[in-house]
């Protein structure tokens, strides 16, 4: 008796296996999909450069400010702030901006960088430190994850380190 | 013996013509269903793609229906995956950037594709933290089709009814493997891997411990950043200083070795079988997962023709004495296809060993066949598409 319901119990699963698995395609695979993307899952700051902490308009352009990005402990990257300017293709072809980058009121990095003719070419770019808090990078482009001057699609990423026994205070 | 291939033990007539393609009419049906799309929307060179691929999957069932046989045809799609899925991939890499390395501009924007081996190192930092240490985009959007949430739900539907034959149905890197091992013609270091099958058998569970806790420490994709031997065929990190060169190198060497070297000379999948964590995270749902292969006691004779033929060191002496598979059975079915007393059967877990085995077997099929043709189909189909394109006289 007791093998009867097991086998019943067994062909029934078999059954059900085979109706998740047409199902798959339709149904559960967004369904799946829906459950992640509502999970309340963010990127790592090291990839997305973290949460915006404003947007200053410029004359045809904005720059996007974002917090500092503070390593975990064993993390392997330096702390850094992330500047987006956008849109790329309604930038002067020299770009030199001083910008306020903690919200004190005056500017604490210089972002210099010529926007070549074509989208593809590489970009290089400055960075310089108006105050101890950052490190000013020279000639930089897509270096490391935490000194970049890097084009992405219609996006200028820049991303400028911290002094690191500074950006802990 | 040893070196024998396992398709070549049963008879060809196992069913009747009008019966395997009564059997057979479902996957096709299946597969038109699946390719429909692909026939309203896209160019000429897709729909060669598809109606190529509609008759590989359909003719292979029929295969398996009218021999009996699962491994040889199963594998003629796998290895065909294996070595079309980079085709593709690298051709849309070249044509979208340029190059196969992955600039880090791509990264910070999001611009990855996810692949599933990832799955098991961004577990813990999901959890505890709500991170994902990948540098893809968790939502769809038209720049980001392959996003990390339509990923992960297509692995786990599909794990949900394949659990561990997702490393023999589904997975497009253990096709190449698959195939160095198809092409080699004797098995050497048989002994060795006989004799040190369960200390081997523990490493990709080792690596999995390592990659999952490291991860979860550094918050990166540490096996994608240093371990992963198919980053030598799809996509890597551009070499841009010392690190990023060393692991280039390490891929290109773990490639050779593993992928292309081992499996030459042992006809195993030594990457699938001896290092890949996420195969042994895969493992994990074969717990859960209603199939499995078993052994008739009565009828063994001990010959361990299975445990030679086996592709992953799956079955061990004491295993097969137990009348069971280990842990890491994928069920590709070359333990049963090669077994000269019938003794490896399908069994469905619930139900008595050895007592309708081709029925267990006929209700594996037809779910691991449709995710085959859904998933590993539409890669093909994609792969085929692309070098149509490239012919020369179109």
């Amino acid at each position: 008796m007791r093998s009867r319901i097991l086998s019943i119990l067994a062909y029934t699963g078999a059954g059900l296996t085979l109706l998740v698995a047409v199902c798959v395609p339709f149904v559960l695979i967004q369904g799946f999909s829906n459950f992640v993307a509502h999970a309340g899952l963010h990127i790592d700051a090291t990839y997305s450069g973290g949460t915006i902490a404003r947007t200053v308009e410029r004359d045809g352009y904005r720059i996007v400010v974002y917090q500092p990005v503070q390593p975990r402990l064993l993390e392997r990257v330096e702390p850094f702030v992330q500047i987006v300017f956008e849109p790329a293709d309604s930038l002067p072809s020299r770009v030199s901006d001083e910008i306020d980058l903690d919200g004190d009121g005056r500017p604490d990095v210089r972002v210099s960088f010529t926007m070549p003719a074509d989208p593809n070419a590489p970009l290089r770019g400055d960075v310089t430190a108006l105050n101890a808090t950052y490190i000013s990078l020279t000639n930089v482009g897509g270096e490391s994850f935490s000194r970049m001057v890097v084009r992405t699609g219609n996006k200028i990423v820049v991303r400028v380190p911290l002094n690191k026994e500074l950006a802990r205070r | 013996m040893a070196s024998r291939s396992p398709a070549l033990a049963r008879p060809p007539a196992f069913r009747g013509v009008g019966r395997s393609i009564l059997l057979t009419l479902p996957i096709a049906l299946w597969s038109l269903l699946m390719f429909m799309p692909s026939f309203q929307r896209a160019g000429r060179d897709q729909h060669i793609g598809a109606l190529l691929v509609i008759l590989l999957m359909t003719t292979l069932f029929f295969l398996m229906m009218r021999t009996g046989e699962t491994y040889r045809w199963r594998r003629i799609f796998f290895v065909a995956l294996g070595f079309l899925f980079p085709v593709g991939f690298i051709a849309a890499l070249i044509a979208e950037r340029g190059t196969m390395s992955i600039p880090i501009s791509r990264m910070v924007s999001g611009d990855t594709p996810f692949c599933f081996m990832v799955t098991p190192s961004i577990i813990l930092p999901a959890a505890f933290a709500r991170t994902i240490i990948f540098p893809g985009s968790i939502l769809p959007s038209a720049e980001h089709p392959h996003s990390i949430a339509m990923m992960i739900g297509v692995w786990f539907a599909m794990t949900l009814v394949l659990g561990k034959a997702w490393c023999s149905y589904a997975c497009f890197f253990g096709g190449i493997e698959e195939g160095f091992a198809a092409f080699a013609k004797r098995r050497r270091l048989h002994r060795f891997v006989t004799k040190y099958g369960s200390i081997l058998r523990l490493i990709p569970w080792a690596i999995l411990v390592f990659v999952v806790l490291a991860s979860a420490a550094l918050f990166e994709p540490v096996y994608c950043m240093w371990l992963c031997p198919f980053k030598t065929v799809t996509e890597f990190p551009a070499v841009r200083n010392l690190e990023t060169a060393i692991q280039f190198g390490v891929f290109v060497a773990l490639f050779v070795g593993l992928v292309v070297v081992l499996p030459l000379l042992t006809k195993k999948r030594t990457q699938c079988g001896f290092f890949c964590p996420f195969g042994a995270f895969q493992s994990i749902f074969n717990k859960i997962n209603l199939f499995e292969i078993r052994f008739n006691r009565e009828k063994c004779v001990d010959c361990t023709l299975c445990q030679t033929s086996c592709p992953t060191a799956a079955l061990s002496k004491e295993s097969i004495r137990d009348g069971k598979t280990l842990l890491n059975c994928m069920k590709c079915g070359a333990c049963v296809d090669v077994c000269k007393k019938d003794a490896a059967v399908w069994h469905l877990k619930g139900t008595a060993v050895a007592v309708k085995p081709e029925r267990a077997r006929l209700l594996f099929l037809y779910g691991a066949w449709a995710l085959a043709t859904m998933f590993g189909g539409s890669i093909l189909a994609n792969s085929v598409a692309t070098m149509v394109h490239w012919l020369p006289w179109k």
